[in-house]
């Protein structure tokens, strides 16, 4: 067979042969599906979710061909056009390009692209096409633009473009088994496609490509790919691991972007015109539209949920039932985890005889491990309602919402997905700013993210709010109001700290928000259970390993050296210990927020995680009680006193612990990946100090004003 | 068990989580990331990656 003039075999080394598994890259714009089929072809359980921006790193996976054969599959983050104006979508573009020493460049490429909005796929499959690999397109979502009325010919757009396209619904696993024969193929069809370059700036592509193989070692036909990509939008966006260009090459795009921008001509946007006018002749082609265009479901569902007021009023709807859920629904398990593990310890405390490792196993791992498991419902109901948005398609409305506030303090509606993220964890929260294209707006969002309350907050909040307000005189209502107030706090907290940094520190003219409202889906129930599960188990995890590890220890430091008197009290005792004095050192500093050197000694272990805080309440009040019996930590925060007899938890004592750890960066784990992210150590110091020193501040303006209020 | 036999293995107990604790903090960490439900590779992918 012939080859078109643009279209050359691979080279050699990258052809798979039988010793090699062939590589595999699965490529498309932002939700259409590329994870669902990702994780339908490895079986792997990757994060899904129905908002654009859900992968933002590359994901590794094994698939089987239909003869047993191991193929490698490379999930890329998703993108509109090889163009890359963020770093997860430099990610998509540089692993193409074979510009990543940590990654193979892919043998053969996945396109998978969104039925129901075919033409605006077609851009991103255009440029790859471009590359000259073997490349199978998959039609997902099928069904649901059939629905929308777009019918779709696969055979008739195989013809046009001349590679293998596959109708399929990864949703419903419908299409697999034909992807997975024409993944199993030893050849795939090269690319047909003619695109024909503008005359005027074929000379540029010429000079560009002669300079990408001559001194960047590509092959001809990435280096005719990666030109015209050059041209486009001039590779402004860099991340860590990606080779740079050769001086020569950045020369010559100098030289011929000085040269159009003399000749007053934007060829850059002729260039992108022209690969439109081949994507909608292609179009013409090969849908059918079998109705007229008319407000879709979703549109008139959005009528109402972004409205400016309805939208509004519902958004906050959803949260009252967050908060009304975790304060009702999860009571029953939780009094019967608290009354499966207080049994436990009354028994291990009737059957051992007096002594260090009795005194160990209930107050040190018991009641530490008690302290943060009982709270495990609560969190699991937060992972519920998280997962909730993310699968019907809400959380790009509240980003939509949001744009507006967002707008006034200089970020715009995409910074609110990681800050809506971080309200679960701040971790995946901060890793989502690689969507956000502006490095400044992706900096701000970073620094202020940790400020959204996350789960491991909850515990903390939920027992201040125990020992604040009584639960058989107060009503439900009262806590959801004060649980709501300590999250608005967190996101009020957010949005002035963005605002004071884009005026001072990372100054940039607002930015325009352009983002995708998925059409909204019908929750995938199977889908949250797995995440809620996964959820669960990775906090028994931290509670079986971390905490139990800290409470151990932090048993051995309030219980060593032991009072020289035998018969010291409690208080006693525990003022002696290592935890003891160490607490008292800090006490100076913490004592105008209210705070006493046993709560120190709980801010310092739970600068580990903030939910230590809990479990480190139960070892050191547990210890001091020295009760028989394992008794609810509020009871024994309530009946904590001062050396002077005042009580320690006052309300005003509560609330303002309560604002402690709203603003108080306590979390190792977070600042670890503000470092990766920032590629610096800079930040997540500058994150602590900030993030600390107003938790300081805040809490002594509450405390004391509230004394002097009488409070 | 004696007063002084459960003070011996409490303090065994204790030593052996500090050293794990030690171990477990300057242990190189591949990935960091909060186990999985970031979208941090996740146990099972490892695996898969590693063969």
């Amino acid at each position: 067979m012939k080859l078109p003039p643009h279209i050359s075999l691979p080279e050699k080394k990258r052809v798979a042969g039988p010793e090699r598994s062939p590589v595999y890259a699965m490529v498309g714009n932002p939700n259409c599906g590329k994870t669902t089929l990702f994780n339908a072809l490895t079986g792997l359980r990757q994060k899904v979710g129905n908002y654009p921006g859900v992968t933002i790193e590359k994901k590794i996976g094994e698939a089987y061909s239909q003869h047993g054969r191991p193929m490698k599959v490379i999930d890329l983050p998703g993108a509109y056009s090889l163009a890359a104006r963020s770093p997860d979508e430099a990610v998509l573009r540089d692993v193409l390009l074979g510009r990543r020493a940590d990654t193979p460049q892919p043998d053969r490429i996945i396109c998978v692209v969104d039925s129901s909005n075919l033409e605006r796929n077609l851009y991103l499959v255009h440029q790859i096409l471009d590359l000259g690999r073997p490349v199978i397109v998959v039609l997902n979502m099928m069904d649901v633009a059939t629905t929308a009325g777009h019918l779709i010919d696969p055979k008739k757009l195989e013809e046009s473009l001349g590679v293998t396209v596959i109708p399929c619904e990864a949703v419903h696993h419908k299409g697999l088994v034909e992807l997975r024969l024409a993944m199993s193929r030893a050849d795939l069809p090269l690319a047909r496609h003619r695109w024909d370059v503008p005359a005027p700036i074929a000379p540029a592509v010429a000079d560009l490509q002669a300079s990408l193989v001559q001194y960047d070692t590509r092959s001809p036909l990435v280096a005719r790919a990666e030109a015209l990509l050059l041209l486009t939008d001039f590779d402004s966006v860099r991340v860590a691991g990606s080779t740079p260009l050769s001086s020569r090459t950045i020369e010559i795009l100098a030289s011929w972007r000085k040269r159009w921008e003399g000749e007053g001509t934007d060829w850059s946007a002729t260039l992108i015109r022209s690969r439109y006018e081949a994507i909608n002749r292609l179009c013409a082609d090969v849908i059918r539209r079998t109705r007229e265009q008319g407000p879709s479901v979703s549109d008139r569902i959005d009528a109402v949920l972004v409205h400016s007021i309805f939208g509004w009023l519902f958004f906050g709807a959803v949260m009252a039932a967050l908060f009304f859920s975790i304060f009702t629904l999860a009571e029953y398990p939780k009094n019967w985890i608290d009354d499966h593990m207080t049994a436990l310890g009354g028994w291990v405390q009737g059957s051992m005889a007096v002594g260090d490792l009795r005194d160990l196993l209930t107050h040190g791992v018991i009641d530490g491990v008690k302290g943060i498991v009982v709270f495990l419902p609560q969190i699991l109901i937060l992972f519920f309602f998280v997962g909730l948005l993310e699968s019907t398609g809400y959380m790009a409305r509240a980003a939509f919402l949001m744009d507006r506030p967002m707008s006034k303090v200089g970020l715009h509606g995409k910074s609110f997905i990681p800050l809506l993220g971080s309200y679960a964890c701040a971790i995946p929260g901060i890793m989502a700013t690689r969507t956000i294209e502006n490095a400044k707006d992706r900096l701000v969002t970073i620094l202020v993210a940790p400020l959204m309350s996350c789960s491991a907050r909850l515990p903390v909040y939920l027992l201040m709010i125990a020992t604040l307000l009584p639960s058989t005189t107060v009503a439900t209502t009262t806590k959801v109001g004060l649980m709501l107030l300590m999250y608005a706090i967190g996101t009020l907290g957010a949005f002035g700290f963005a605002w004071l940094f884009k005026r001072t520190l990372f100054k940039s003219a607002p930015p325009l928000m352009i983002m995708e409202l998925p059409p909204y889906q019908r929750p995938r129930l199977p889908e949250i259970t797995r995440q809620m599960i996964e959820r669960a188990w990775l906090f028994l995890k931290n509670a079986g390993t971390i905490i139990l590890g800290i409470s151990i220890l932090l048993w051995f430091f309030s219980t060593y050296p032991k009072h020289p008197d035998p018969s010291a009290t409690p208080d006693a005792q525990i003022a002696y210990s290592l935890a003891g004095r160490a607490g008292k050192i800090l006490e100076p500093v913490i004592k105008p927020l209210g705070f006493d050197w046993r709560i120190g000694v709980g801010l310092v272990t739970s600068f580990y995680a903030r939910e230590v805080f809990v479990s480190s309440m139960a070892v050191i009040f547990g210890v001091e009680s020295k009760d028989d019996n394992t008794a609810a930590i509020r009871d024994a925060l309530r009946s904590a006193k001062w050396p002077d007899g005042a009580v320690l938890f006052t309300p005003l004592v509560c609330f303002t612990l309560m604002v402690y750890y709203v603003f108080a960066m306590q979390c190792m784990s977070t600042v670890a990946v503000v470092k990766r992210e920032t590629n610096s150590w800079r930040w997540p110091l500058f994150q602590i100090a900030y993030m600390t020193g107003t938790a300081w501040v805040v809490c002594f303006v509450i405390y004391q004003t509230g004394r002097a209020l009488g409070f | 068990m004696t007063a002084e036999l459960q003070t011996l293995i409490a303090l065994a107990v204790v030593a052996t989580t500090a050293a794990c604790l030690v171990v477990r903090s300057l242990a190189k960490h591949k990935n960091h990331g909060c186990g999985g439900e970031c979208a941090c590779p996740t146990t099972e992918l490892k695996s898969k990656i590693r063969r």
